[in-house]
This record gives structure tokens, C-alpha cells and sequence, in this order.
């Protein structure tokens, strides 16, 4: 008796769960009871991680800071590059008369728990519907676009990464602007792409960028990198293989975008007023470079001033 | 529902809480799919050893938890948990009097099912596990659970549940 009672039960909340929305604010509020839960459960990652920290020898921290170093080196030489075409391109733009490109605001959040299930590729991450996060944020780490928020709680959000089989995104190989839908394949090494005609112009080694035709993901983040390109396979369409950039089961802190829907005008105005600042904070930077450095210890307070600052007011 | 007149009944919550915590710990990527079914044990050894105390309730409610934890639909969880719950119920008689091996066999079937049950609501979601391999946690458990038998039985002796 009491069997059925119960079974009809939970029946009825997955139709409800899944056909309605009255569920969601009892979720979130058993998700912000619960989100504890991942905290307890990593902690033995963390305290782990922060004991290699401090028990790692000297020559590897010398060693590691070198190596930042040199890549924060390898970066500032890119951006100072980027600095010019940025403006070039803004310009370029306005002559056009089409929207100028602006960068888009970005938080900070880490990583707290994988999905127990080992058949969905799904995480979570400690920033939620209080930090600003929404439904169908895109979600980045340093090297490519990672995913989208798929559930917001209160202080938590669940993310949907590429490589889930429900999920795809549409994006266009850079070297040529030719446009495809990249789809998760619910194995973390590798994405594919449907539908792309034999004779397309595709090969190995080719980037995949966002092309931002979803509404969805903004454009021009680096998606995947083709590996594999199988032609005349028999089938109707080229079977093609593509790596995604992002690290997609190492990184630990993840970006948060918000791009912004605003009008052209509107972003004009910012995007100037937002390289005007940035400008300065460069300079201010420049003058002064020992004293942040000094204070930021943890990687994670590193980034966070640098790639907040520029946004201004770009939230949506 | 765990309740009534029940000595040093918070056991068998702060238990089948460990259980909830155990099934999203962290694990290694190549456990990841031999991920034991913590929860279905945990109740499984409560429902064999205290069946006056239910069991139906907790396996529903910590389901839910689960479910909210996991990300699924509300009852996604839940529902395998309650029919395992119950399958463990109804055999308990003879389950108390099994040695532990046998314990562990039958209790392989009747979790077994509780995925197999799994498999069909996942395959309504649209979320079908590709292979065979969602199978695994259920022999994993079955070899675990002379394991966790006996320590929930010490807690038990120990702070005196009954």
C-alpha cells in the first residue's frame, strides 16, 4: 500500500518536475540546504591539494613561477598586440556602422562538485542565482568555452558541458567562417559535428570558434580543434572529430560570461568609457606594480581584479 | 518514516546521511562508473535489521535528496530506491536469516533491479546511458556490502539502536 502511495508519489513529481515550473523554487531551496553537502564532500580534495601546496619542495615553486612568468610574459605581449587591433577593429566597425564588439563582463567562480552520475557531464560551481548567474549562461575557462548554467540555486549552479550527448552548440571553423553544429558525444575527449557536406572545406587541425548563431553562446570563443576528418565514409555527411579546447575535466576555476543585449550606441558608449578606465587602471598598474602582486597569493585572487575591472556596467 | 518510540534513532539519520554524502563524493574519473549504490545499502541494512521501523519513508525522502543533489528529476532517485526499499521489506524474514553472502547475492538482484528501473526513467528523459556499463555499481555493491553490513551493525550494537 504504502508502496504505491509512494511510487505514484514520485510518478507524479518527475511529470510535474518535468512538464512544469512549480517545482523550481522548492528545488532551490532543498538545493541551498544541500549545497553544504559538495562542500563536505570535496573537502578532503582541498585539504589534500592545500597540504601538496605547502609541502611541495622550493625548486618546484621556483620552478612553477617561473613558468608563470614566462606565460604572463607570452600574454602581455599579446595583449598589447591585441590593444591595437582591438581599436583598429572598433573603428573598422563604426565605418561599417555595425555593432561594435565589446568585451563581455566576466566573474570568477570555482569548481565544487561533479555529477555522481558518470554518464552525464555535468558540474557544479560555487557562484549562483545571488551572484547574478542565470539560466543559459555560457561558462568558460582560460583556454575555450566549457559549457552553460543548466540550474540555478541560491548559491550554486549546475553547468552542462560540451561534451554531454544532450548537448550541442553551433560554431564556425575560424580559418573560414564555414558553419556547423559541434554535438556532445557523452565521451569527455571529443566533440562531433553534424551535418557538414562532403565537399566542405574542412581539415585537421582546423579551430572551431562560438559563432554566436544560437542566441546562446557569444561569439568568437574557441570551441574545439579538429582532429579527425573521415571522407567518403559511406555516409551521407563527413564524419568530423574535434578535441575541445577548454580542459574540460582539469579546470578548477571557471568564467562566467555575461554578454550583453544592449544597443549598438549603448555599447559604443561603454566600450569607450570601459578602455578608458581600463587605460588608466593599466597605467596605475604600471607606476605601481609591486604592491598588487604582493597582496594576491591565491591564484583565485589573482584573476578575478584583472578580468572584472574592464566590464563596467555590461551586465544585461 | 523512521519515528515513534525509537531508541537513539538520530544513528540512522546521521547513517543514511554519510550514505548521501558517500554517492557525490568525489571519486577517481575511472571509479566514476563503479560508483557503489551507498544509499540503496544503507537503507537495505536498516530495513533487514529494524523492518517495524519502515524504511519506505526514508528511502523516499532521501531519494528526493538525492535527486536535488544529482540534478535529475524530483523522484528520479527516489522511485528505484522505494522499490528496492520494498523488495527488501517483503523478503526480510528470510534476508535476516541469509548468511551474509547470500545476503549479498540476493541483495545484487534486488538492486539490479532498482538500476534497471533507473535505466527506464533515464531512457524517458532522454538521457539512455549508451552501454551496459550502468550495471556496474550493482556487483560493486553486492561485494561491499558484507562490509557495510558489519559496520552498521557495530554502530548499532554500539550506540544500542532498536
Amino acid at each position: 500500500m504504502r508502496l504505491l502511495v509512494l511510487s505514484v508519489l514520485c510518478v507524479a513529481l518527475m511529470v510535474v518536475d518535468a512538464r512544469f515550473e512549480t517545482l523550481k523554487p522548492l528545488r532551490s531551496q532543498m538545493g541551498l540546504v544541500l549545497t553544504p553537502f559538495y562542500w563536505l564532500a570535496d573537502l578532503p580534495v582541498r585539504t589534500w591539494q592545500r597540504a601538496t601546496e605547502q609541502l611541495s619542495s622550493s625548486t618546484s615553486l621556483v620552478a612553477e613561477n617561473e613558468k608563470l612568468k614566462a606565460e604572463a610574459l607570452l600574454m602581455q605581449r599579446r595583449l598589447q598586440k591585441l590593444a591595437m587591433l582591438t581599436e583598429q577593429n572598433v573603428r573598422l566597425r563604426e565605418l561599417l556602422n555595425s555593432a561594435a564588439l565589446v568585451d563581455d563582463k566576466v566573474i570568477v567562480s570555482e569548481l565544487i562538485g561533479l555529477d555522481p552520475n558518470p554518464f552525464t557531464h555535468r558540474i557544479l560551481i560555487d557562484k549562483g542565482e545571488r551572484d547574478g548567474v542565470f539560466l543559459g549562461q555560457p561558462v568558460l575557462d582560460a583556454s575555450g568555452l566549457m559549457g552553460q548554467v543548466v540550474e540555478v540555486m541560491p548559491y550554486a549552479a549546475r553547468v552542462l558541458l560540451l561534451t554531454d550527448v544532450t548537448h550541442s552548440i553551433p560554431v564556425q571553423v575560424n580559418r573560414n567562417g564555414l558553419r556547423a553544429i559541434a554535438v556532445g558525444t557523452g565521451s569527455p575527449d571529443y566533440l562531433e559535428l553534424r551535418h557538414v557536406a562532403e565537399t566542405a572545406d574542412i581539415k585537421e587541425g582546423d579551430l572551431l570558434v562560438s559563432s554566436g548563431l544560437g542566441q546562446r553562446f557569444p561569439s568568437g570563443y574557441p570551441v574545439a580543434q579538429v582532429t579527425e576528418v573521415v571522407r567518403g565514409s559511406g555516409q551521407p555527411f563527413l564524419v568530423v572529430r574535434a578535441i575541445p579546447t577548454a580542459m574540460l575535466n582539469r579546470s578548477r576555476y571557471l568564467l562566467l560570461v555575461f554578454s550583453d543585449s544592449r544597443t549598438p550606441e549603448e555599447r559604443a558608449t561603454a566600450a569607450a568609457q570601459a578602455q578608458e578606465s581600463a587605460d588608466r587602471e593599466a597605467a596605475e598598474a604600471i607606476t605601481e606594480p609591486a604592491a598588487p602582486a604582493s597582496e594576491t597569493q591565491t591564484p583565485a585572487a589573482a584573476p578575478a581584479p584583472d578580468v572584472t575591472a574592464p566590464a563596467g556596467e555590461g551586465r544585461p | 518514516m523512521i519515528s515513534g518510540r525509537l531508541n537513539n534513532g538520530w544513528v540512522i539519520w546521521l547513517s543514511l546521511l554519510l550514505a548521501l554524502l558517500l554517492s557525490v563524493a568525489p571519486m577517481p574519473e575511472s571509479f566514476g562508473l563503479a560508483r557503489p549504490l551507498w544509499l540503496g545499502m544503507f537503507i537495505a541494512y536498516w530495513a533487514i535489521t529494524l523492518p517495524h521501523r519502515g524504511g519506505m519513508g526514508a528511502a523516499f525522502f532521501f531519494g528526493l535528496m538525492l535527486d536535488v543533489l544529482s540534478g535529475t528529476l524530483l523522484g528520479q532517485n527516489g522511485l528505484p530506491l522505494i522499490l528496492s526499499t520494498f523488495l527488501v521489506l517483503s523478503l526480510q524474514q528470510r534476508l535476516r536469516m541469509f548468511p551474509l553472502l547470500q545476503q549479498s547475492l540476493v541483495l545484487m538482484v534486488i538492486l539490479g533491479l532498482g538500476q534497471l528501473v533507473q535505466l527506464w526513467l533515464n531512457t524517458l528523459t532522454g538521457n539512455r546511458p549508451p552501454t551496459l556499463l550502468f550495471l556496474v555499481p550493482v556487483p560493486v555493491s553486492a561485494l561491499l556490502w558484507p562490509w557495510v553490513f558489519i559496520a552498521l551493525q557495530w554502530a548499532r550494537r554500539r550506540f544500542n539502536v532498536y
